[in-house]
């Protein structure tokens, strides 16, 4: 505990150094810009800002790039919950009750809850990663491609728990959404499935043109088709701040979420994805306040915020501790290190102790950075909604276009965008949900990979998904969420309370 | 009047001496080029090696030429359509492609319908780095060398698990080139990118895997994982004590490699000025110490050997891509 406080100590003289303290928040800053632009993503950012970075010290240049990665994803909940654009898979989930809020006039509280739960969480999950990171690795390692398929199956079957209404709706959706991730280049075969000859098809759909097209745009053909809902959100905008009982409401949630995002993050490869959808499912089922889920619940806002936040930090575990990117953004970093003649990895921390500790403290800076910036500046976006709609919505078309050609650099995408737009916009006619969609979209492919692994280790086996402990117990609990959803008798009761709710 | 006419006359005296200070000791100065920022297409995302290496060129090319270099990243189907949008580019020399194994090598022969050649749609201007393949395997493996793989793999059946980051990569191909060649059988584990095989080998959950050294290099250095073998014809100066194949009693050597090419028909000063300035680049010590430290070797060949080089690359792994069973799409 001793060494704790010590090496906490030189992390923090590392981390507020005048010039480190100027570069997170310049990180942020960028980041929450980057991250309020729909589809303008960190990853492209932070490839454009590399090779600034050859020429600072090791500890700045990652101070600053892990900054722009957390601002990033909280300037993705403002746009989320604002404009009902989700511009990454966890802030689907934050779309799902946050654009509800904002549209009962508690925009404010929404993006307070996004800043207040995101900072709380982040900083319970840096002391964990201080006290237990180089621990936590071996629970990274433990889980085999048959844990996780097993996990990512529970994730699927609980996921029909999303769907408002219709389990059967919930279901197709889900498979819906699966299907379109089998689209693309077979991992294990280099064999392309669905592409119709279409080059730009060969490496799968888009995440991005997806979730926007079937948010954002929807939302736009939808608003534009009732002239009276286009004046809904600009003329209640109410109190910026929470009241008394929103916050009392949002505390278990962050509570909940920080635990959940803290455990899921250290998983490499899926495990942050699986965080915020996790959470929503976890406060749809458990909160007091189950019943106003769909109508704009800040427990569905401040329960996802805090675990999507809580994974991001922890998801640094396998990469300081084995030196494995988790997603892209970290690929960037340790690309950044490396270039820098850094090894990531067990070693850092005993070679470069003043890099490896400043990191820690730095991302609780980051985070501290984040809230300065941004709760000052809700009062701002919020005004945004007091922009005419016929001025707003062409602005954010042109955001989305802008930002969907960017990533990959090509047009394709933007057609792309546009007809899951329209596709969006059959699916609220027909009263089909986007959330599982996407969560199929995203966890179909991987759960695909994983399982097709564990059969080629085993030599077709299939008895390898009940021997090991952590895909059995998975296995047990999904087996149970199954039965619970098809008993009859407990789904009328679903239903009673979905209608009770809405 | 006079005052500013006088101006306007230092002015242009200034502009033609400097233009003259400038061309004089550089008679080969191409014409014209260049004649604005520089677009170099990355065929792969951002942050993988390709990557890297292009933002590192593209950083000293710009200094060198006085234009900004700019990257940008159009990647796609086995990076073949970013090197597409290259062979379809005017040939002026400010459209270029960091051409690679993968998109002109390995590629075309997985890749059925191909619209570029990747010898005559292209002008292949510079070797930038070479890597060699690596093999490694878990520190308690009892795997040491490559007569105990070979043991290993005829006591299993269905032979031995090797992992690699993808089908149809260099480092797959490798596995297939080996298998032949020793005779045995193997179970081919792909997976997303080096990173996730990686951890699957530290976590003993696949015995060895086939990866570049760059990704490797790492965790070589820190025992996280034992190398047992390297595909380059030499021993590697920054890892004396791996093996080579040939050493090892396999006639096998394969380099992964990345360089700068344009357009076919691209005119010969810009060529030669491009060619001249890269080898600067990867010249200076800053890059060789970087190159280094990911574990490549910077390249040496003229224009002319490089493309021929290219065409005996496509001519080499044609065969091991059909006998791999990596599918062309068609």
């Amino acid at each position: 505990m001793e060494t704790l406080f010590t090496n906490l100590a030189l992390g923090f003289s590392v981390a507020f150094s005048f010039e480190n303290l100027i570069f997170a928040l310049l990180g942020a800053f960028i980041g929450t810009a980057i991250g309020v632009l729909p589809g303008i993503g960190p990853v492209a950012t932070i490839s454009l800002l590399l090779p600034i970075t050859f020429g600072m010290s090791p500890t700045t240049a990652i101070i600053m790039l892990a900054g722009i990665y957390y601002g990033a994803q909280y300037g993705g909940s403002t746009t989320a919950i604002l404009l009902n654009l989700p511009g990454e898979v966890s802030s689907v989930v934050t779309v799902i009750e946050g654009y509800k809020m904002a549209r009962n006039g508690r925009a404010g509280a929404a993006l307070c809850t996004a800043a207040l739960g995101s900072f709380f969480a982040g900083s319970v999950a840096t002391v964990v990663v201080a006290a237990s990171g180089p621990l936590l690795t071996s629970v990274a390692l433990s889980f085999g491609p048959a844990d996780y398929f097993s996990l990512m199956f529970l994730g699927l079957i609980i996921s029909a728990v999303l769907a408002q209404g219709s389990i059967v709706k919930g279901i197709g959706m889900v498979v819906l959404g699966v299907g379109l991730g089998l689209v693309g280049t077979d991992v294990q075969t280099g064999q392309q499935r669905f592409t119709f000859g279409v080059p730009e098809l060969s490496d799968g759909v888009g995440f991005v043109a997806i979730a926007m097209g079937m948010f954002g745009i929807a939302e736009i053909i939808l608003n534009l088709e009732r002239p009276e809902s286009r004046n809904v959100l600009t003329n209640k905008v109410g109190s910026l701040y929470l009241t008394r009982e929103e916050f009392r409401r949002a505390v278990p949630s962050v509570l909940r979420g920080t635990v959940l995002g803290t455990v899921l993050g250290i998983l490499p490869g899926g495990g942050a994805s699986l965080s915020a959808f996790g959470s929503y499912m976890v406060e749809r089922k458990v909160s007091k306040n189950r019943h106003l889920f769909g109508t704009g619940a800040i427990e569905g806002v401040a329960g996802p915020e805090a675990a999507n936040n809580a994974a991001a930090q922890s998801s640094f575990i396998p990469l300081l501790t084995l030196g494995i990117p988790a997603n892209a953004v970290m690929a960037l970093m340790v690309g950044a290190l490396i270039i820098q003649g850094i090894q990531p990895g067990p070693r850092m921390v005993e070679a470069q102790p003043d890099l490896f500790w400043g990191l820690i403290c730095s991302m609780w800076v980051g985070n501290l950075m984040l809230l300065v910036i941004n709760l000052p500046m809700i009062g701002m976006w919020v005004k945004l909604l007091e922009v005419p709609y016929r001025h707003l919505y062409p602005a954010i078309m042109v955001f989305c276009a802008i930002g969907i050609y960017s990533i990959n650099n090509n047009v394709f995408d933007v057609y792309l965008m546009v007809l899951f737009g329209l596709f969006g916009y059959l699916c609220s006619k027909l009263k089909l949900e986007g959330a599982p969609l996407l969560i199929g979209f995203v966890l179909g492919p991987m759960m695909e990979e994983h399982l097709r692994r564990a059969m080629l280790l085993s030599r077709g086996d299939v008895m390898v998904f009940i021997e090991r402990p952590i895909s059995a117990s998975m296995l047990a609990i999904a087996a149970i969420a199954l039965l619970a959803m098809l008993l009859p008798g407990l789904r009328s009761g679903k239903e009673k309370a979905m209608a009770e709710g809405g | 009047m006079t005052g500013r006419l006088t101006r306007r006359a230092i002015a242009a005296g200034t502009l033609i001496a400097g233009a003259s200070l400038l061309t004089a000791p550089r008679p080969l100065r191409a014409q014209g080029f260049p004649s604005g920022p520089i677009r170099l297409v990355v065929p792969f995302a951002p942050g993988g090696s390709t990557d890297l290496t292009a933002r590192l060129v593209a950083d000293g090319l710009g200094q060198r030429l006085g234009v900004p270099v700019v990257v940008e990243n159009r990647p796609g189907a086995g990076a073949t359509t970013g090197s597409q949008t290259v062979a379809d580019a005017a040939p002026d020399g400010q459209t270029l492609v960091m051409s690679n194994i993968a998109s002109h090598a390995i590629s075309p022969a997985l890749y059925g319908n191909l619209r570029y050649d990747p010898v005559r749609s292209f002008t292949h201007i510079a070797m930038v780095i070479t890597n060699p393949s690596v093999w490694v395997v878990n520190p308690r493996s009892e795997i040491a060398n490559l007569a105990d793989l070979v043991r290993a793999a005829k006591a299993k059946p269905g032979g031995l698990d090797m992992a690699s980051s993808g089908a149809g990569s260099s480092n797959h191909l490798l596995l297939v080139r080996f298998s032949e060649l020793a005779g045995i059988e193997h179970t081919h584990i792909p997976f997303r990118g080096a990173g996730p095989a990686m951890t699957a080998v530290i976590a003993g959950q696949v015995p060895m895997m086939s990866d570049s050294l760059p990704s490797a290099a790492a965790h070589i250095r820190q025992g996280s994982v034992r190398a047992i073998a390297i595909s380059s014809a030499q021993r590697h100066p920054a890892f004396p004590d791996v093996p080579t194949f040939r050493e090892q009693g396999f006639d096998l050597s394969s380099t992964s490699w990345f360089a700068l090419s344009g357009p076919a028909g691209m005119p010969a000063p810009v060529v030669e000025r491009l060619h001249r300035e890269t080898m600067a680049v990867i010249a200076s010590p800053e890059s060789r110490q970087r190159f280094a430290e990911l574990g490549g070797t910077p390249g040496d060949m003229t224009p002319a050997q490089f493309t021929t080089f290219v065409a005996e690359e496509v001519a080499r792994w044609a065969p091991v891509v059909r006998a791999s069973g990596a599918t062309p799409a068609s």
